[in-house]
């Protein structure tokens, strides 16, 4: 518990600052939708457009003159900061220590590494909680002028549930890097790597049909918010995936940890 | 019971070489003193005995048990200084000491409070306002206050004061004289004189001699100085004589031997004055690095 608390503590600011962009990002957008809301002419422009380029930005699926239109065009960079912000928290929290150089004291404590690790997974997964929640209390007051009907409100949930989803994947990832590599100036770069070499995969698997099996590697395209606007949920099967990545992950950061030399 | 049994102990960082084949014991209550010059091994031994790296091959048990599979049972009575000392910037020392207190199952309150004051801590203060020496004055405080039965120093004095270091010499002998055993390890063989019992001197890895100091002393060289008129470099040409040096009528050597055999050559001569004495442990220490 000292650990967990220590550590939320330490989050906060890193918190803070993520959530006030992101708060930056939904504001700004709201005002830019104010432009877009119920504007025909828009539509049109959108229309004229190569079908490529709107695939790259992920807008073919969704109409942004209306208010879950425009969202789900937004989803891809909520769904970008979470994955970033989640990532640097898993595999900061651990190698930060090396990194302060404080694991000659932290881990002297009659302690042992798993439990380190759980109680920096736990502090970094309230980030997330957090984060999440902040997103969607945020977006409730930006678009409240707008008076968005019943489904929008629906949709807005499901793509909340599919943040917090890929935020969840995302730490898992951060927290291996963190727990394995020991040279921990390399696991928060390698996190971001990660992170855009997956986005990245997930426009090319839309652009390029031939390589569409690039679905299957990338967590943006698990959770597409074409997709969920179209059905309304999430896909079972991407879920499950979704849940071994995680598993998976955090079981290996749990293994490395207990296993490596620390880096002093 | 040793405290710490260390068997054959290697650490290699990939290819470097940390320790290799190590083997020493350390007996309940004894403050063992761990020399060597900088990168012999000394830290990569107390790390590996902290379970903060793991060892290449062989094994080392701290009160009994084997530090890798019982890291943390065995921390719970090991109090540790570092070198250098790094805490959590932004904590407050107060914090930071009361932070470290609730992994023990000790109230150590009144303990923290006590040390601070003989260390002149100040509580207050914020670990990044903090000096080097004041850092260590916290590491001191934190190590100790869960009263722990084996402590490790690792080159403990660096950054304190004379007078911190003789106040912080003194509460080691005080937790010893309690039954504490003490790891300490240094370069300055001076302090791990005036405190130690026995001492391993550990070189490129490797132990290349673990005794008592007063054995170490006393089968080691003799330093003779005489003083008479009319000496030559070879007035003493004995066996077991070196290091001959001569300056105004005062001839001064190292004797290894028979002490009588250069006791005969003296009484020969008409000396002003004769002086023989023990080397220091600097000396000692020297002729195994040379």
């Amino acid at each position: 518990m000292n650990i967990f608390l220590r550590e939320l503590k330490a989050n906060l600011k890193s918190l803070l600052i993520w959530s006030a962009i992101i708060i930056l990002l939904i504001f700004m957008a709201g005002a830019k939708y104010s432009a877009f809301a119920g504007d025909p002419e828009l539509l049109n422009m959108l229309d004229s457009m190569p079908p490529a380029l709107l695939d790259a930005l992920s807008m073919s699926a969704f109409n942004l003159t209306t208010i879950s239109g425009f969202y789900g065009v937004m989803f891809i960079y909520f769904a970008l900061m979470a994955a970033i912000a989640a990532a640097i928290w898993g595999s900061d929290s651990i190698s930060k220590e090396e990194r302060d150089k404080t694991v000659e004291f932290s881990l002297v404590l009659p302690v042992t590494r798993s439990r380190v690790v759980t109680a920096k997974a736990l502090a970094a997964l309230v980030n997330c909680v957090v984060f999440v929640l902040i997103t969607w209390v945020m977006s409730l007051v930006a678009v409240r002028s707008y008076n968005p009907d019943q489904a929008f409100y629906n949709f807005l949930a499901l793509e909340m549930e599919a943040m917090f989803a890929i935020e969840l994947v995302f730490l898992a990832i951060g927290l291996l890097l963190g727990c394995s590599m020991k040279q921990y100036k390399l696991s928060g770069s390698a996190a971001i790597a990660i992170i855009l070499t997956t986005y990245f995969m997930s426009i090319m698997a839309v652009m390029n049909e031939n390589l569409d099996f690039l679905k299957y590697f990338t967590p943006f395209k698990y959770f597409d918010a074409g997709e969920l606007l179209r059905t309304g949920k999430m896909d079972g099967m991407y879920l499950l995936i979704s849940a071994a990545i995680v598993v998976a992950c955090v079981a290996a950061a749990y293994w490395f940890y207990n296993k490596r030399d620390l880096y002093i | 019971m040793s405290i710490i049994e260390v068997t054959d102990l290697t650490k290699y960082y990939g290819k470097a070489r940390g320790i290799v084949g190590i083997s020493f014991n350390v007996e309940e209550g004894e403050i063992f003193g761990f020399i060597g010059p900088n990168g012999a091994g000394k830290s990569t031994t107390i790390r590996l005995l902290l379970s903060l790296i793991h060892p290449t091959n062989g094994s080392a048990k701290v009160f009994g048990k084997d530090v890798v599979a019982h890291g943390p049972e065995i921390r719970r009575d090991i109090g540790y200084l570092p070198s250098e000392v790094y805490y959590y910037e932004g904590m407050k020392v107060i914090d930071l000491l009361k932070y470290s207190a609730s992994f023990y199952n000790c109230d150590c309150t009144q303990r923290m409070h006590e040390l601070s004051e003989t260390m002149e801590l100040e509580l207050n203060r914020r670990v990044s306002d903090l000096s080097y020496g004041n850092k260590k004055k916290v590491g001191i405080v934190q190590g100790l206050l869960h009263s722990p039965k084996l402590l490790f120093l690792d080159e403990p004095t660096a950054g304190l004061d004379p007078l911190m270091q003789r106040k912080f010499f003194d509460l080691i002998r005080a937790e010893n004289a309690r039954g504490v055993t003490v790891f300490f390890s240094s370069h300055i063989l001076g302090e791990v004189q005036r405190l130690c019992t026995r001492v391993g001197i550990i070189r490129e890895g490797k132990i290349v001699e673990i005794s008592n100091i007063r054995t170490l002393q006393q089968n080691n060289y003799k330093k003779v100085r005489v003083t008479a008129e009319g000496l030559t470099p070879g007035s003493f040409d004995l066996p077991g004589v070196t290091n001959v040096q001569v300056e105004d009528g005062m001839v001064n050597f190292f004797f290894k031997g028979d002490i009588n055999t250069v006791l005969q050559k003296i009484s020969a001569i008409q000396v002003a004055d004769v002086t023989i004495e023990e080397p220091t442990l600097e000396e000692i220490f020297m002729h195994y690095y040379e």
